[in-house]
C-alpha cells in the first residue's frame, strides 16, 4: 500500500509542469463555469442585489412555482420547440441532400468551388445576416417586395406577420448553416468502399439505384446519430437569431427561452425567475440527452454523450 | 474504373448545386451593389447584381465616421487578444491531458467536458463577471468564454495522434515537457491551429450578445453592436419621413449596406486562406475523441 502511495506521489511529481500547465485552465474553468454553476442556488432565493448570493434569503421552490403559472414561460417553451422543429424539418433532409449531390460531382474544381460558397454563410454574424435580411425581405424597401410590386402584385410582410415570420427565420437559419452541416455527411461520403461502387456498376446499376443502395446505408448510422443530436438540443436555441431577427409586431411568435431569459433577467433585472428558466432548461436538457444516449444505443449506434 | 459519361442526371445536378452557390453568395452581392449605387437607383429598387450610378459616397460617409473606426479598433484587439488567450489555454489543456498515463487524467478531463452539459446560465454568469470587476471592460468580451470545450476535444485528438516515439526520444535526451510541446508537438499540429485559430477569430469577430450584455460605455462599442444600433436604430428615425427624408433614408440604406460590407470583408479576406484547413479541422472533430 505505502509503496503504491509513493509510486503515485512519484509520478505526479514527475508530472509536476504539466499539472503547471493544465493550472491556468483549471483556474479559467473554475471562476467562469463552476463559481456560475454555484450561482443557480439564486433560483431558490429571493435574490437581493444589495445582499449578493450567498447572503439573500432562501424562498424554496417559490420562484419555480411562480414561473410555472406564467403564460409567458410556456409561450417561450412553445415558441422554442416550434421553431427548432421547423429549421430541422427544413435543414436536416436539405443538408443530406446537397451532400449527396456535392458526393456525386467530379470535377473537382467545381466541387471545390461550391463548397467554398457554401460554407461561407456559416462565418458570417447574425447582425450581418439580419441587415441583409432586411434588405431583402423589409415590407417597405425590401429587393424581394421592390419586385413584387414591379410584377403588380401585394407585398409579403415576411418580417412583420407571424407566419411569414417563422418563413423568414427558417430560411435565414437554413441559408447560414446548410453547407457547414454537408462536412459531417462529406466526411462520411468518403468513407464509403469504392469497390461496392464498381461491382454495382458491372451488375448494371443506374446511378440512381447506386445511391439508394449503396451510397444511403453506408452514412446510415451518421444520418441517425446526427438527427438524435439534433433532436436532443430541441429545448435549446441560440441567443443571437430569434434576438436580432424578432421584432415587436412578431413577439409572439419570436419570444424563445433563451431571449426570454435576457429580457427577464438583464433587461428587468429579475434575477431570480431568469436564473430559474435557465435551470429548468438545463435539467430538461439533460434529460433529453440521457433519453437520446439510451435510444441511440437501443437501437444499435455509438452513444451521443 | 470510373465512367467518363456524363448524363443527364450529372447535368442537373451541377445546375441545381450552381443555383445553390448563386443563393448562398447573392445577398453579398446585392449588399455589395447597394453600397455603391446611387440614391435614385436605389430608391427605385433596380439595383440587383450590378452598381447602377457607381459612387463611393457611402464609403466615404461610413469611413469618416469615428464611431465605425473606434469599434473597428475594439473588435480587432477583442479578437486578436481573444484569439491568442484562447489558443493558449486550448493548447495547454489538450496537451495536458493528451498524456496518457497522467495521474488524475480522466477526472480533470471529465471536469472540462461535464460544463458541456451543465451551466450555471445567463445571469449566474453575468453577477459572476461582475463581481470579478469585468464588466464594462474589453476582457468582459474575451476571458469568459475563451476554451470552447469542442475546440479542446479536437485537439485533444490530434494530438494523441502524433507518433509517441517522436517525443520519447525528445524526453530521453531530457528534453522538458514545455520543450516537448514547443518544439515537437506545435510544428506538428499547425492545420489544427489554423483552424482552431480561425474559429476562435471568427468567433470573437462576430460576437454580438456579450458586448451587448457586458459593455456600456460607448467608447467599448464593437463593430457588431456599432453595425446593429446603425442599421435598425435608423430605420425608426426616418419612419415617417417626407421628400428630404426621404432622400437620407435611401442614403442611409447605401450606407448600411457600406457598413455591412465594411465589417465583413476582413472576414472574407481571410477565409481563402484559412479553407484548406478547416474542413479537415472539422472531420477531425466528428471523429469522437
Amino acid at each position: 500500500m505505502r509503496m503504491y502511495f509513493e509510486k503515485t506521489a512519484k509520478k505526479v511529481w514527475g508530472y509536476k509542469w504539466v499539472y503547471l500547465m493544465l493550472l491556468p485552465v483549471i483556474t479559467y474553468y473554475v471562476l467562469f463555469k463552476y463559481v456560475p454553476m454555484y450561482g443557480v442556488t439564486i433560483a431558490f432565493k429571493d435574490y437581493n442585489v444589495f445582499k449578493g448570493i450567498t447572503e439573500s434569503p432562501w424562498c424554496g421552490i417559490d420562484v419555480f412555482r411562480k414561473l410555472f403559472k406564467s403564460k409567458n414561460f410556456w409561450n417561450a417553451i412553445r415558441n422554442t420547440l416550434m421553431l427548432n422543429m421547423s429549421t430541422l424539418l427544413v435543414s436536416f433532409p436539405l443538408t443530406i441532400i446537397v451532400s449527396l449531390m456535392l458526393n456525386e460531382v467530379r470535377s473537382r474544381h467545381f466541387k471545390k468551388i461550391t463548397q467554398s460558397v457554401l460554407y461561407l454563410p456559416h462565418f458570417i454574424s447574425w447582425v450581418v445576416v439580419t441587415g441583409i435580411a432586411s434588405n431583402l425581405f423589409s415590407m417597405t424597401n425590401g429587393s424581394i417586395n421592390r419586385a413584387l410590386e414591379n410584377m403588380g402584385k401585394d407585398p409579403i410582410p415576411f418580417m412583420s406577420s407571424n407566419g411569414w415570420w417563422i418563413v423568414t427565420f427558417v430560411i435565414c437559419n437554413v441559408w447560414k448553416e446548410i453547407g457547414w452541416g454537408t462536412i459531417i455527411y462529406l466526411a462520411a461520403l468518403t468513407g464509403v468502399d469504392e469497390s461496392l461502387y464498381e461491382a454495382a456498376y458491372l451488375d448494371g446499376a443506374t446511378q440512381f439505384q447506386r445511391l439508394i443502395y449503396i451510397t444511403l446505408p453506408s452514412i446510415k448510422s451518421v444520418i441517425v446519430t446526427m438527427l438524435i443530436l439534433q433532436i436532443s438540443k430541441m429545448m435549446s436555441i441560440g441567443l443571437d437569431a430569434p434576438l436580432l431577427l424578432g421584432n415587436k409586431k412578431v413577439a409572439e411568435v419570436s419570444e424563445v427561452i433563451s431571449t426570454y431569459t435576457y429580457r427577464l433577467g438583464i433587461e428587468k433585472a429579475k434575477y431570480s425567475d431568469s436564473t430559474a428558466i435557465g435551470l429548468f432548461q438545463s435539467l430538461i436538457n439533460i434529460i433529453i440527452l440521457f433519453i437520446a444516449d439510451k435510444f441511440a444505443k437501443a437501437i444499435g449506434e455509438d452513444g451521443i454523450i | 474504373m470510373k465512367t467518363k459519361k456524363i448524363s443527364a442526371g450529372h447535368v442537373i445536378n451541377y445546375i441545381l448545386l450552381s443555383i445553390l452557390a448563386f443563393v448562398c453568395i447573392y445577398p453579398f452581392i446585392n449588399v455589395l451593389a447597394y453600397s455603391v449605387s446611387g440614391y435614385n437607383a436605389v430608391l427605385s429598387g433596380r439595383v440587383t447584381f450590378y452598381p447602377i450610378d457607381f459612387n463611393l459616397e457611402a464609403y466615404k460617409q461610413i469611413l469618416g465616421k469615428t464611431q465605425i473606426w473606434m469599434a473597428m479598433k475594439n473588435t480587432v484587439v477583442v479578437t486578436i487578444l481573444g484569439t491568442l488567450l484562447s489558443l493558449v489555454l486550448t493548447i495547454l489543456a489538450a496537451f495536458s491531458l493528451s498524456r496518457k498515463d497522467l495521474p488524475g487524467r480522466s477526472f480533470l478531463t471529465g471536469f472540462i467536458l461535464f460544463t458541456m452539459y451543465f451551466s450555471g446560465g445567463m445571469i449566474p454568469t453575468f453577477l459572476t463577471v461582475k463581481s470579478l470587476g469585468l464588466f464594462d471592460t474589453v476582457f468582459a468580451l474575451f476571458v469568459p468564454q475563451s476554451i470552447n470545450v469542442f475546440n479542446f476535444i479536437v485537439m485533444r485528438t490530434f494530438f494523441k495522434n502524433i507518433p509517441e516515439s517522436l517525443e520519447e526520444a525528445a524526453r530521453i535526451d531530457g528534453a522538458s515537457y514545455m520543450k516537448v510541446l514547443i518544439n515537437i508537438i506545435l510544428p506538428l499540429s499547425v492545420p489544427i491551429i489554423a483552424t482552431m485559430g480561425l474559429f476562435y477569430a471568427v468567433g470573437y469577430w462576430n460576437t454580438y450578445f456579450d458586448a451587448l450584455i457586458y459593455i456600456q460605455k460607448p467608447e467599448l462599442y464593437t463593430l457588431q453592436l456599432t453595425l446593429r444600433s446603425l442599421l435598425f436604430g435608423e430605420v425608426l428615425n426616418n419612419s415617417g419621413a417626407n421628400v428630404e427624408g426621404i432622400g437620407t433614408q435611401v442614403m442611409s440604406q447605401s450606407l448600411k449596406m457600406a457598413t455591412v460590407a465594411v465589417s465583413t470583408v476582413p472576414i472574407l479576406v481571410v477565409y481563402p486562406w484559412l479553407q484548406k484547413y478547416f474542413v479537415k479541422g472539422v472531420m477531425l472533430g466528428s471523429v469522437k475523441g
